[in-house]
């Protein structure tokens, strides 16, 4: 009966914690978003024209991937996850072990888009040659029809939400090989792309520019009316997720991002709005 | 239930080949040292610096369907050649969507044992998980096990089959039966996991074990709570745990957690002055996080005293620091 009582007596000290200084740790009027480098201009975008609004709330955004994002909202990090790429039952389960309870916000659809360096003499390929050049089995343009010169593959990281919805769509699980290059960010394979003679690299639509050429993909070019139309295979919904339905000053800024003007920003950098 | 696993060892043999496609291997370390004073009846017992555990761990995947883990650990051992000891602690294949079951998947090796809260026991505090402690359920066994989670994040399964004994048993220390362990852990709300196990061995007398387990979290404090029977042959013990944690960061700015923990255990229900109890206090200074947010490099501080219902027995007070620290990458 000692024994009960004691454990008992823990346990309502423990509650009596528990309620007491929940608020404590709650109130601020700031917003941290983690995650995803392909929603990360959104993101950003959206944060300053928000913080133009709601001069009182400061919005922080930093990238990182999704795996980073989704782990930092677990972890009561941050309080938005930009992620590219569907959250996995194993998260949501350690979210919910932790009290967080994941809710996906879609916030705008994205297109990968297959980019060569401009020099390259091939406008279309087909999702089967993708997976062999990023596996390895083809490694010379001219087995596509293009030069005798060898290619050059970037990818991005494995952490990236990007790589896994590749891996997805293109590669169905295989490894990529191991002499392609695995850069950190869209950012960081369109640069190298754009100054890499014969290599080819994925981006997401948002980072498109005159410095690289996209190809077709099975004849259908990469664009946000393709996406629209879901003509184009290589696409994907963007996530901003939340620990459950948005509300307070969460709800302020993703109302904001699914305004018109929010889903302007989202079109501005180059993605497809969902509404 | 034989051509049931007929089935499911042809559906092995089918996946496997495709494991030859290779994929990314994660090679990772995670090395504890060790400051232990012990004192008991204000005798020094211990005052010694070692390095508790050095787990080297190679984890491919094949592809998306298999992956692996193998670990050794390399540890101070006075018993050992040299000072130093090596042990097997895992040694598996996972095998996804074996059979027909969302999110499911079968480990066959030396695999985790799916019991009470020793299977995922991330060490907060630096003494090991109840039913470790007490020799009740191993930490791995060689066997295999069916795991899965429950859809959209409701928890998880496992049941396993295993020798039973235990990771540092095989050849003429085991039994022939093989143990059969089932566990059940529910999220309903989150924040609030409830759980339980139960596993049956019988060699040459049957054993039973169960445990209930709660965790309960919300914002920066953790509640773990383990409630432990084993029943072999005439034997009945019972115990249980209980562990609050509060994360100070949010608060203070600080990355350190305060921790208490309360054990008892009852080796003999029928026997009395057998029991003891240890009250632990402690803190963990997370000093490097990685990108992820999981700490790489930790100092932990813990202070516990046991006390035996036995007035004959001492009580033992332990004082231990110790620095945890990992690394990894992924090829």
């Amino acid at each position: 009966m000692k024994k009960f009582k004691m454990f008992l007596l823990l346990f309502v000290l423990m509650s009596a914690v528990f309620t007491g200084s929940n608020s404590l740790y709650a109130a601020s009027k700031s917003i941290t978003i983690t995650g995803s480098t392909t929603v990360l201009p959104i993101a950003q975008m959206a944060a300053e024209a928000f913080m133009d609004i709601h001069e009182d709330i400061s919005v922080s955004v930093r990238g990182g991937g999704s795996g980073v994002g989704i782990a930092a909202l677990i972890d009561g990090r941050a309080d938005i996850a930009d992620a590219s790429r569907p959250i996995k039952t194993k998260e949501i389960m350690l979210a919910r072990e932790k009290g967080v309870d994941p809710y996906a916000n879609v916030v705008a659809r994205d297109g990968l888009a297959i980019v060569v360096h401009p020099d390259v003499p091939v406008d279309s390929i087909s999702i089967e040659d993708l997976k062999k050049i990023f596996t390895g089995e083809i490694e010379n343009w001219k087995d596509l029809g293009g030069p005798d010169k060898a290619i050059v593959t970037i990818s991005r990281d494995y952490s990236s939400g990007t790589f896994e919805v590749f891996k997805e769509l293109v590669l169905e699980g295989a490894k990529v090989s191991d002499g392609a290059l695995m850069l950190a960010s869209n950012k960081a394979v369109a640069t190298t792309v754009s100054i890499t003679p014969y290599s080819i690299g994925y981006i997401g639509l948002g980072y498109l520019s005159d410095e690289v050429k996209a190809l077709k993909v099975d004849g259908v070019v990469a664009s946000e009316e393709t996406v629209r139309k879901g003509e184009y295979k290589l696409a994907r919904p963007l996530f901003m997720y939340t620990n459950g339905e948005p509300s307070g000053i969460i709800k302020t800024f993703m109302d904001f991002v699914f305004s018109p003007q929010g889903q302007g920003i989202a079109m501005e950098v180059g993605f497809v709005p969902v509404k | 239930m034989r051509r049931f696993w007929y089935l499911v060892c042809l559906k092995l043999l089918t996946v496997a080949p495709a494991s030859l496609i290779g994929g990314e291997t994660k090679v990772s370390m995670v090395l504890w040292n060790r400051y232990t004073a012990e004192v008991s009846g204000g005798e020094i017992n211990e005052s010694a610096f070692s390095l508790e555990r050095g787990y080297f761990r190679v984890e491919p995947m094949f592809n998306d369907k298999i992956k692996g883990r193998f670990n050794i650990d390399l540890f101070s051992d006075d018993a050992a050649l040299d000072g130093a000891g090596l042990k097997l602690k895992y040694a598996y294949l996972d095998f996804s969507e074996v059979l027909p079951i969302p999110e499911s998947k079968i480990s066959v090796g030396l695999i985790k044992h799916y019991f009470g809260t020793v299977y995922d026991w991330e060490y907060i505090s630096i003494e090991k998980a109840l039913e470790d402690k007490e020799g009740v359920a191993s930490s791995t066994d060689y066997g295999f096990a069916l795991y899965g989670y429950i859809p959209n994040g409701y928890g998880e399964y496992a049941i396993s089959v295993l020798n039973g004994e235990g990771y540092k048993k095989i050849g003429d220390d085991l039994d022939k039966e093989p143990e059969i362990a089932a566990n059940l852990r529910v999220i309903l709300i989150p924040g609030i996991t409830i759980g339980g196990s139960v596993l049956y061995e019988n060699d040459g007398n049957d054993r039973f074990a169960y445990a209930g387990v709660g965790h309960f979290s919300k914002g920066p404090f953790e509640l773990w709570c383990e409630y432990l029977v084993s029943d072999m042959s005439d034997v009945t013990s019972n115990g249980f745990m209980v562990m609050p944690i509060i994360k100070l960061k949010g608060m203070t700015g600080i990355d350190v957690d305060l921790r208490g923990r309360f054990d008892m255990w009852d080796g003999n229900a029928d026997v009395d002055d057998d029991g003891y109890m240890t009250i632990t206090a402690g803190i963990n200074w997370n000093i490097v996080r990685n990108e992820k947010g999981a700490p790489t490099v930790f100092l932990q501080l813990e202070g516990e005293r046991t006390i035996y219902q036995d007035n004959a027995l001492s009580d033992i007070d332990k004082l231990m620091a110790q620095i945890q620290w990992k690394f990894s990458n992924v090829f």
